[in-house]
C-alpha cells in the first residue's frame, strides 16, 4: 500500500524518466514532500511553468523519448498551457503532470482550482482526470504509453491533492491496451508496391522529409532510399536533421523561406514524396499551385492527414519505419542524373546571401555554423533568425535541431536548449534567440546559472521584431506598428545573473566571441547587435505559388525568374 | 455536395469524453446538426449517433478525426440504405378541448402517441425517421404548434 504520490514517483522511475521540469505549488506539496525520496529523479526548478513544458519539449526532441513537467493547480497548469500547444503542434511525446484541489472541491471555484482538463482537450492527445487513487498507476501507464506511441504529442494527467495522499494496493499493469487505440504497423504491401512503380516510372522526383522520420527513428532507412534511387531529399522545418545537410543529394528547407533551389525542385517535380510530413501551409503554399507538375505520395501513420491539404495520388499509411523497411529492397537502384544536376544547378545559381561589408544575423549564423561544424544541438526561437538559423546552420545529425514549427512559439528557444542540454549533457547546445523572444523568458537565466547548464545563447538584437517588421515593410507600405523594440543593457542583465556576456558588434570581433564564448564552461549569453533591417529571403507570401519565390534583392538580377 | 451524414461511434465512458467529442467538432469548425449519446450494450461504453453538414471530404475528414480520439473505439459512417434511423418527438398542439378531433386524425394517421392532455394543450409524442417527423409537424402546423422538442436522430446499422 502505498501513496498517490509514491505512484507518481514509481511510474517516473518505471518509465526511465531521469529528470523532471516544474514548480511546485499548494496542492502538490505531498508530491514535492514524496520527491525528496526520489534522488533518482531529477526535479529541475524552472522560473516559470510555461518554461518546464518548453524544456521537457526540448528534452523530449532531442532524445526522441518522453519530457516530463510537472505544476499546480490553477495558474501553475494555465501556464503550461502554451508549452503543450506547441508540443500538440509538432507531435512531441510529453507527459505534463498537474495537481488540482482535492476531488470534492472541484467545481465550486476552489482557491487555484481551474479546469486544466477541459482547458486542454483541444491541445493534447489525451488527458486525464484522476479523481480515484485506484485509477492512477493506469492512468500514467497510459499517459506515457500514449505519449510516445503511434503519433507521439502530449498528454497531461491532472491529479487532486487527495488522490496524492490516499493509499492503494493497485500496481500498474504488465502492459497497456485500450480498446480503439493501436499503433499503427506495416502499411499494406500494395501501397509498397504502388510506390516502388512510381518511384521507378519517375525522372525528376524529390521527397520531403520531415519530423516523421525521426520520430520513428527512420534517418538511416531515408539514406538508403535517396542514395539508392538517386532523389533529391528536402527537408521541412522540423525535419531538418533526418538527413545529413552535408549530402551530396540534401536540399534543405522548403517552404515560405526555404532554399529556392529545394522550392523549385517541388515546383518542377513529376513525383513529390512527402515522407512523414503534413503538408502544411508554410511549406506548400497555395495548395492549388503546389508541385504542379508532380504525383503527390504521402507517407503519414496518421490517416487523417491524407489528404487533409493536399490530394495525393497514392499515400503509403502506417509506421514509417516499416514502411522504408520494405520499400528500400523493392526500389530499383536508378540515377537520375539529368534532373539531379539541373536541382544542383539551381542550387549554385540561386545560393543563400550573406551580403559582405555589413554586420547581419546572417553573418553570425554562418560563422556559428562554420565554428561549429553543424555538429552543435541548435535551438531557435521564432522569427527571422529561426529562418536564417535553419537555412544557415546545416544541422547534420538527427536530433540535433529543436524548433518550434507548428505554434510559432515566441519564447521557446532559450528553455528547450536548457531541456535538451539536460537531455545531452556532454553535447554543445546553442539556443539561437531574438531580441523578441529571448525577452519572453529570459528569467530562466537563473535556472541555468543554478544548475550550472553550459548553454550558449546567440541573441541577434536588431532592435525590432524582426518577422513582423519584414511583413509591414512588405505588405504594409512601411508602415512600422509597435515592432520597435527596446532591450535591456544585457551585459548588466548577465552580470545581474551571474552569466558569462559577450557583446559583439562588428565582423572582426565574431570569430574571438564564438571561440569565447564556446571555451567558457557555463551559460554565456552573447549578444550579436546586428543590423536594424535585414529581409529573410527567399520568400514566399503566405497562401501564394510557390513558384513565385521572391529572391533576394542583393542578389545579382541576372539570375531572376528562372523557374517560369 | 453538401447533405446529412449520420456517423456511429462507441466511446469508452471517462471523465471529459463528450466534452473531447464536441470540443473536435467545434475546433475543426464542422457543424453537427444533432448529436446523441446514451448506454448501449456494453458496461462503460457508449453509443454515439452524430449528424453532420458537409460535403464528402469533409466526412472522411470527420470519420479519421474522430478514429483518432483516444477515447473512441469504433467509427461507422451510416447510409441510409442500409442503417435505421429514428428520431422522438415531443410536440405540444395549443389546441383547447373540442377542436381536437382533426388533431386526433393527424396522430393517428401517424401512428403517433398522446401522452398528455391538459385544457390547453394536446402533447403528442412521435418516433420516426427525421422525414416523418418533418411530414408530421407540417401536418400539425394549421392547429397551432406551440412547443417542439426532438432528440435528434439514433441510428444503427442493418446489414451486419
Amino acid at each position: 500500500v502505498r501513496s498517490g504520490a509514491r505512484i507518481v514517483m514509481e511510474a517516473l522511475v518505471r518509465e526511465g524518466v531521469d529528470t523532471i521540469f516544474g514548480y511546485p505549488g499548494g496542492v502538490v506539496l505531498p508530491l514535492y514532500d514524496e520527491m525528496l525520496n526520489w534522488p533518482q529523479v531529477k526535479h529541475v526548478l524552472v522560473r516559470h511553468e510555461q518554461c518546464a513544458a518548453h524544456m521537457a519539449d526540448g528534452y523530449a526532441r532531442v532524445t526522441n523519448g518522453v519530457g516530463v513537467c510537472l505544476a499546480t493547480s490553477g495558474p501553475g497548469a494555465t501556464n503550461l498551457v502554451t508549452g503543450i500547444a506547441n508540443a500538440m503542434m509538432d507531435s512531441i511525446p510529453m507527459v505534463a503532470i498537474t495537481g488540482n484541489v482535492n476531488s470534492w472541491a472541484i467545481g465550486k471555484d476552489a482557491f487555484q482550482e481551474t479546469d486544466i482538463q477541459g482547458i486542454t482537450i483541444p491541445i493534447t492527445k489525451h488527458n486525464y482526470l484522476v479523481t480515484n487513487v485506484e485509477d492512477l498507476p493506469a492512468a500514467l501507464a497510459e499517459a506515457f504509453y500514449l505519449a510516445n506511441t503511434g503519433r507521439k504529442g502530449p498528454v497531461l494527467v491532472d491529479i487532486p491533492k487527495d488522490v496524492f495522499i490516499a493509499k492503494t494496493d493497485v500496481e500498474f499493469p504488465t502492459t497497456v491496451s485500450r480498446r480503439g487505440y493501436s499503433i499503427p504497423g506495416a502499411p499494406p504491401a500494395a501501397q509498397i508496391e504502388e510506390v516502388v512503380k512510381l518511384i521507378a516510372e519517375s525522372e525528376r522526383p524529390v521527397i520531403i522529409a520531415g519530423q516523421g522520420v525521426l520520430a520513428s527513428g527512420s534517418s538511416e532507412l531515408l539514406k538508403e532510399l535517396a542514395e539508392k534511387a538517386h532523389i533529391p531529399i528536402i527537408n521541412s522545418l522540423l525535419g531538418l536533421g533526418c538527413f545529413p545537410r552535408s549530402h551530396e543529394l540534401s536540399l534543405g528547407m522548403m517552404g515560405m523561406h526555404g532554399e529556392a533551389a529545394a522550392t523549385m525542385a517541388v515546383q518542377e517535380a513529376d513525383l513529390v514524396m512527402g515522407v512523414g510530413i503534413r503538408f502544411d501551409d508554410r511549406l506548400t503554399g497555395d495548395t492549388k499551385t503546389f508541385a504542379p507538375k508532380a504525383k503527390i505520395v504521402h507517407f503519414d501513420l496518421d490517416p487523417s492527414e491524407v489528404g487533409k491539404t493536399v490530394n495525393p495520388i497514392a499515400w503509403v499509411v502506417g509506421d514509417l519505419k516499416e514502411a522504408l523497411t520494405s520499400l528500400v529492397p523493392q526500389v530499383e537502384p536508378k540515377r537520375h542524373e539529368a534532373w539531379v544536376s539541373q536541382v544542383k544547378d539551381w542550387q549554385s545559381k540561386y545560393p543563400l546571401h550573406v551580403p559582405e561589408g555589413k554586420f547581419l544575423s546572417r553573418t553570425v549564423l554562418r560563422a556559428l555554423n562554420d565554428h561549429t561544424k553543424g555538429h552543435a544541438i541548435v535551438a531557435t526561437d521564432v522569427g527571422q533568425h529561426q529562418m536564417w538559423t535553419a537555412q544557415f546552420y546545416k544541422i547534420d545529425a538527427p536530433y540535433n535541431w529543436i524548433s518550434s514549427g507548428g505554434l510559432g512559439t515566441m519564447g521557446f528557444g532559450f528553455p528547450s536548449a536548457i531541456g535538451a542540454k539536460f537531455a545531452r549533457p556532454d553535447e554543445e547546445v546553442w539556443a539561437v534567440v531574438g531580441d523578441g523572444g529571448f525577452q519572453m523568458t529570459l528569467q530562466e537565466l537563473q535556472t541555468a546559472v543554478e544548475y550550472g547548464v553550459n548553454v550558449k545563447i546567440c541573441l541577434l538584437n536588431n532592435g525590432y521584431l524582426g518577422m513582423v517588421r519584414q511583413w509591414q515593410e512588405l505588405f504594409y507600405d512601411n508602415r512600422y506598428s509597435h515592432v520597435a523594440m527596446g532591450s535591456p543593457d544585457y551585459g548588466k542583465l548577465a552580470d545581474a545573473y551571474g552569466v558569462k556576456f559577450f557583446r559583439c558588434s562588428r565582423t572582426e570581433d565574431l570569430e574571438e566571441t564564438l571561440k569565447q564564448a564556446r571555451e567558457h564552461n557555463g551559460p554565456v549569453l552573447c549578444e550579436f547587435v546586428v543590423e536594424m533591417e535585414e529581409n529573410v529571403y527567399p520568400m514566399v507570401p503566405a497562401g501564394t505559388n510557390n513558384s513565385n519565390v521572391i529572391m533576394d534583392p542583393d542578389l545579382p538580377k541576372t539570375t531572376a525568374g528562372a523557374v517560369k | 455536395v453538401n447533405q446529412h451524414h449520420t456517423i456511429t461511434a462507441l466511446v469508452q465512458n471517462e471523465a471529459g469524453t463528450i466534452n473531447r467529442l464536441v470540443s473536435m467538432f467545434r475546433r475543426r469548425g464542422i457543424s453537427l446538426a444533432s448529436f446523441n449519446a446514451g448506454d448501449c450494450e456494453q458496461v462503460g461504453y457508449s453509443r454515439l449517433t452524430m449528424v453532420v453538414d458537409g460535403d464528402e471530404t469533409l466526412l472522411h475528414q470527420t470519420v479519421k478525426q474522430l478514429e483518432k480520439l483516444i477515447d473512441v473505439v469504433e467509427v461507422d459512417d451510416l447510409n441510409d440504405n442500409h442503417s435505421v434511423n429514428r428520431e422522438l418527438a415531443l410536440i405540444r398542439v395549443d389546441v383547447g378541448e373540442d377542436d381536437r378531433t382533426p388533431v386526433y386524425n393527424v396522430v393517428n394517421e401517424f401512428y403517433a402517441k398522446t401522452p398528455r392532455s391538459t385544457v390547453r394543450s394536446l402533447f403528442i409524442e412521435y418516433a420516426g425517421s427525421t422525414a416523418e417527423i418533418e411530414r408530421l409537424l407540417r401536418a400539425l402546423e394549421p392547429y397551432g404548434i406551440g412547443e417542439i422538442v426532438r432528440t435528434g436522430v439514433v441510428a444503427m446499422r442493418t446489414d451486419g
